[in-house]
């Protein structure tokens, strides 16, 4: 979790975007801090690109007050320090490789020597090296996530904003596009992911926040977020009405596997029950053979969330 | 920094597409055709009529018509590469989303809008300039004729030309880029319409023509490309000295295709204006979109 005294790579308050009668963005607010990785995880049409593209100046926001490295977005000598990828990268097919990145970098700042030496670094580090001279319109679609990766590390940011980073790329590709920016978070570069990875997400970010419907519903480190009542796998032989009458009687939910009727998963209060629930399945003569924590996957807190949105619309933060 | 970035990479881009190739291949072949079927009627002309000095002068006259035609051609052709070219200049790119990775770079709106207008101006122009001299180099050659005020004429069609160019970026700005060719063509081919009309009303019915007049007024302030035409026209046209020693008045010109006059000051101004004006409103526009 990181200190709030550190220093905010961004600032969001009240942003709102209105498309026509389109609601895209509704009252988003949230801190991202310097060094961090962060997630944005939402379903499709959650409003996700729409803040990254506030973010990056590509849009302009209804209401609201956006600041990244402590500056406005129009200010250009912030854009120094930040990299961006959006979501399915599309680039000018007739630039070759390093013409592409030297163009980029040039738009950075970059010139002579050090561009030139850097544009080498960069395509190596996203698996392109060797082909500076292959032209962007016969790259995959993969090599287009690199190539666009690439440009957004160009200028050594401060900040990079990824939109789906992984879209497109082999579960080879994948890994080494997790590995590289485990490299660049341990380097000090800030990362802001969107994605639905939700693997990705939890594995390499410090925070994470869940938007739905524009609206931001969850922040947090990904095990912060998890504030249900503990649940315990149980596998126990035979499964029967009374036993799991008896259960019911002692635990929050219990519910049995669709697939396998010798397991149960069941909610308690708190996790010292866990006695309790052996007690009951050998009180009822069944054999108890397995009694864990349930591992609850981001994927999990993540559709959770998103149907309990669905019916209602809360706001949490397990922000300090 | 940031405009001639973009206006640099806006050049290596335009010669890059095959459609520069294309045109290029085209203009040379177009231009030697040109010079040979000039020949042809030139041989023609001179093996038909051995009379010396008239025969020369005949030729000299027959420049002239030549000069006003093929320039004409040289202007169509510049000014249809122009609406071909530059019509996507934005709304291509915004369709495309290759301005998601350049907008956010440290350069602002203002700079990519008019960097691109001045990377394809300098194609555009060019492009119109090289045809320019090379016909009339030509015609110079084969005829003996060349423009005395050949200068003023090139700078009418490059107003004309950088007018079009003005139609085509603030186009790109507002709607999809076939929605923008569309009416650059439209536009571009209509206006003639107005000179064609005036003549037969003036021809006609004397008494109407101020009416057409005031018509024309208008488009030409809307498109002023037919406009600028006309008085590139009498730039390539022989002095107006020359025509009233021998007899023949300036208004023998004023046809749906030439003029007799040049160009109003107070018109000339406003294609000067129209030419600023119509980039300034695409860079407005273009500063204000969501991408």
């Amino acid at each position: 979790m990181p200190n709030t005294n550190e220093v905010p790579a961004i600032e969001v308050e009240g942003l709102r975007k209105v498309y026509r009668s389109l609601v895209a963005v509704d009252d988003v607010s949230f801190v991202m801090y310097r060094g961090e990785a962060f997630g944005f995880l939402g379903p499709n049409g959650a409003g996700k690109s729409t803040v990254v593209k506030i973010l990056t100046g590509l849009v302009a926001p209804t209401k609201g007050t956006v600041r990244v490295l402590g500056q406005p977005v129009s200010n250009l000598e912030m854009r120094r320090h930040i990299g961006y990828l959006p979501e399915l990268p599309t680039f000018h097919r007739w630039l070759r490789a390093r013409e592409f990145l030297v163009f980029h970098g040039r738009l950075y700042g970059m010139r002579g020597i050090e561009l030139e030496k850097r544009c080498s670094e960069v395509l190596e580090l996203v698996g392109l090296s060797g082909r500076d001279n292959q032209k962007l319109g016969t790259f995959s679609k993969g090599m287009m996530q690199r190539i666009g990766l690439a440009q957004a590390i160009l200028n050594r940011p401060d900040l990079v904003l990824l939109d789906e980073l992984v879209s497109g790329l082999d579960p080879v590709g994948q890994r080494d596009m997790r590995e590289l920016l485990r490299q660049l978070k341990s380097e000090g570069m800030s990362i802001f992911l969107n994605s639905h990875q939700l693997a990705d997400v939890e594995a390499l970010c410090d925070r994470v926040a869940i938007i739905n419907e524009g609206r931001i519903l969850k922040v947090g480190a990904p095990q912060a977020l998890f504030d249900e009542a503990p649940v315990f796998e149980v596998r126990v032989n035979p499964v029967n009405k009374e036993l799991l009458h008896r259960l019911g009687s002692i635990a929050l939910a219990v519910q049995q596997d669709a697939d396998d009727s010798c397991l149960l998963y069941i909610e308690v209060q708190k996790e010292e029950q866990a006695a309790d629930i052996a007690e009951v399945i050998h009180a009822c003569g069944s054999r108890l053979y397995e009694l864990a924590p349930h591992h609850r996957s981001l994927e999990q807190l993540f559709l959770r969330t998103i149907d309990t949105s669905r019916r209602r619309a809360p706001i949490e933060s397990t922000q300090p | 920094m940031g405009l001639l970035l973009i206006t640099r990479f806006t050049l290596l881009e335009a010669i890059r597409r095959r459609l520069f190739l294309a045109v290029t291949i085209l203009s040379i072949l177009i231009l030697a055709a040109f010079a040979i079927l000039l020949s042809i009627v030139i041989d023609v002309s001179q093996a038909r009529n051995v009379n010396g000095n008239d025969t020369q002068l005949y030729i000299l006259g027959g420049g002239v018509v030549i000069t006003v035609l093929a320039i004409w051609m040289v202007y169509l052709l510049s000014s249809t590469l122009t609406i071909v070219f530059t019509a996507n200049m934005i709304s291509g790119e915004v369709d495309a989303g290759t301005f998601a990775v350049i907008v956010p770079k440290p350069l602002t709106r203002v700079e990519i809008v008019l960097g691109k207008w001045l990377g394809y101006a300098l194609v555009v122009c060019t492009y119109t300039a090289l045809m320019f001299v090379m016909f009339l180099a030509v015609i110079r050659w084969q005829t003996g004729y060349w423009p005395t005020n050949a200068p003023y004429a090139l700078g009418m069609i490059e107003l004309g030309i950088l007018a079009l160019l003005g139609i085509t970026t603030l186009g790109s700005s507002l709607v999809p880029t076939i929605v923008n060719g569309a009416i650059a063509l439209m536009l571009f081919v209509g206006a003639p319409t107005a000179s064609i009309v005036q003549f037969i009303v003036k021809l006609l019915n004397p008494t109407s023509q101020q009416t057409v007049q005031n018509i024309t007024t208008v488009i030409n302030l809307v498109i002023p490309t037919d406009a600028l035409w006309h008085a590139a026209s009498f730039y390539l046209l022989p002095p107006a000295a020359d025509f009233v020693t021998l007899g023949i008045s300036s208004q023998t010109f004023d046809t749906p295709f030439t003029s007799g006059q040049a160009i109003a000051p107070a018109l000339l101004v406003w294609v000067v204006l129209y030419c600023i004006a119509l980039p300034a409103l695409a860079v407005l526009r273009f500063q204000h979109r969501d991408l």
